[in-house]
């Protein structure tokens, strides 16, 4: 159940982010977590329901992308797509390789809720520009 | 780096992220989840490399054999190189004390519910070391094939056992761990004559099938041990290792994470 302390550390860093930016609260957090990775996105949504309460992801809701698993032969360069206990080359049958996609584990986006007026930076000469959302 | 108990958390780097406009209403990132723990484990490495230790991560299932396996390779090493301990489990010092039994320093981290060592745990634990003078520094990990595969530590290599009454199809079960090692030690193989249902070759086959052409080496430890292979192993690692270092090299981490390696800590795009 380390998806526990992997879901702390993605709080962590969301919440430096969402400070950075002045904002309060989070609206949505999107993650990719590959087969590789030997997180499960289950777990981690779970360990995310509990971890949120009285973050600044208290409402947010986590999109967990999962790609598949593609590998790069080392003797023939072939890409293939594979199981995470099938890395070898389906074209030459070499038995090494690099992992191209499948083990990642990492932050992508954080949408904000950015709320009233955009604060503005007494640094800043230039007024903040209207907000987007999307 | 620090030199002593001052560097307890290294310094956070700011998050990721190029300017946007204020008030842009998301942050487009693309950082490792567990770049806390890399940053924490690359400092560990700092600690081993000034001091010359040479550091491996040992992990397994419970009971594969980790600690007998120490106690096997203590004895037959500690009259040539000065070995030290950092034992993981959940409760007990028991594995502790059987290493500092063989007359090792030994120090047991209990993480009580943590399943794996992280690498603040070590860095805790590395400053309750005596480093100077070490040659060589076993991490034993917390009997588990799933969580520890994901926290380096900042070790410089990663070992996993894989014992006859494991089963031989456990690098297929758990390809993540056994993908990230750098050695699988097939423990326990004086028991082959009794287990009818553990077939080497195809252990070594599902390791294979990593595509890392890991080595496998068999190993006994207990009674008369049998640990010929995985001692050739180390002192060819321990060789390499010092040749590296002597030729300016910064040891990175063991484990194979090319995507994570290659995205870094990320390059964010603006929101």
């Amino acid at each position: 159940m380390h998806e526990l302390s992997v879901c702390g550390a993605l709080i962590e860093q969301v919440s430096a982010l969402a400070a950075q930016r002045g904002a309060a609260l989070v609206r949505r957090i999107t993650i990719e977590v590959g087969p590789l990775s030997g997180v499960d996105p289950l777990l981690l949504q779970a360990a995310f329901c509990v971890l949120r309460a009285g973050s600044c992801a208290a409402e947010a809701d986590l999109a967990i992308d999962t790609p598949d698993v593609r590998i790069c032969c080392i003797a023939c360069a072939a890409v293939t797509s594979t199981a995470p206990n099938r890395l070898v080359c389906a074209q030459c049958g070499g038995m090494r390789s690099r992992v191209l996609q499948g083990d990642e584990l990492r932050l992508r986006r954080v949408e904000l809720v950015v709320e009233g007026l955009p604060r503005l930076d007494p640094n800043d000469a230039q007024p903040a520009p209207p907000m987007q959302f999307h | 780096m620090c030199i002593d108990c001052g560097c307890a958390v290294p310094p956070a780097p700011e998050p990721d992220v190029v300017a946007s406009p204020r008030g842009a209403s998301h942050i487009d990132v693309l950082q490792d989840l567990l770049a806390a723990n890399d940053r924490q484990a690359a400092h560990n490495r700092e600690h081993f490399d000034a001091h010359g230790v040479f550091v491996v991560n040992l992990m397994s299932g419970p009971g594969a054999g980790k600690t007998a396996l120490l106690e096997a390779t203590i004895l037959a090493l500690r009259d040539r190189l000065r070995i030290a301990v950092i034992e993981g489990d959940l409760e007990t010092d028991n594995d502790a004390a059987r290493i500092r039994a063989h007359g090792v320093p030994a120090i047991q981290i209990t993480t009580v519910t943590g399943c794996h060592l992280d690498a603040a745990l070590v860095h805790r634990a590395l400053h309750a070391l005596p480093l100077e003078g070490l040659d060589l520094l076993f991490i034993e990990n917390v009997g588990n094939l799933v969580c520890p595969a994901g926290f380096d530590l900042g070790q410089h290599r990663n070992v996993t056992l894989l014992s006859t009454t494991d089963g031989d199809d456990k690098p297929a079960k758990y390809p993540v761990i056994f993908r990230a090692s750098d050695l699988v030690v097939l423990s326990k193989v004086d028991l082959l004559d009794v287990i009818d249902d553990f077939d080497p070759l195809r252990a070594v086959a599902a390791v294979r099938a990593l595509g890392r052409d890991t080595p496998v080496v068999p190993t006994a430890a207990r009674r008369t041990p049998t640990i010929g292979a995985w001692l050739a192993w180390l002192d060819q690692e321990l060789g390499a290792h010092r040749a590296a270092r002597s030729a300016g090299a910064r040891p990175g981490p063991s484990a194979p994470r090319e995507r994570r390696a290659a995205a870094g800590t990320g390059h964010a795009a603006q929101g």
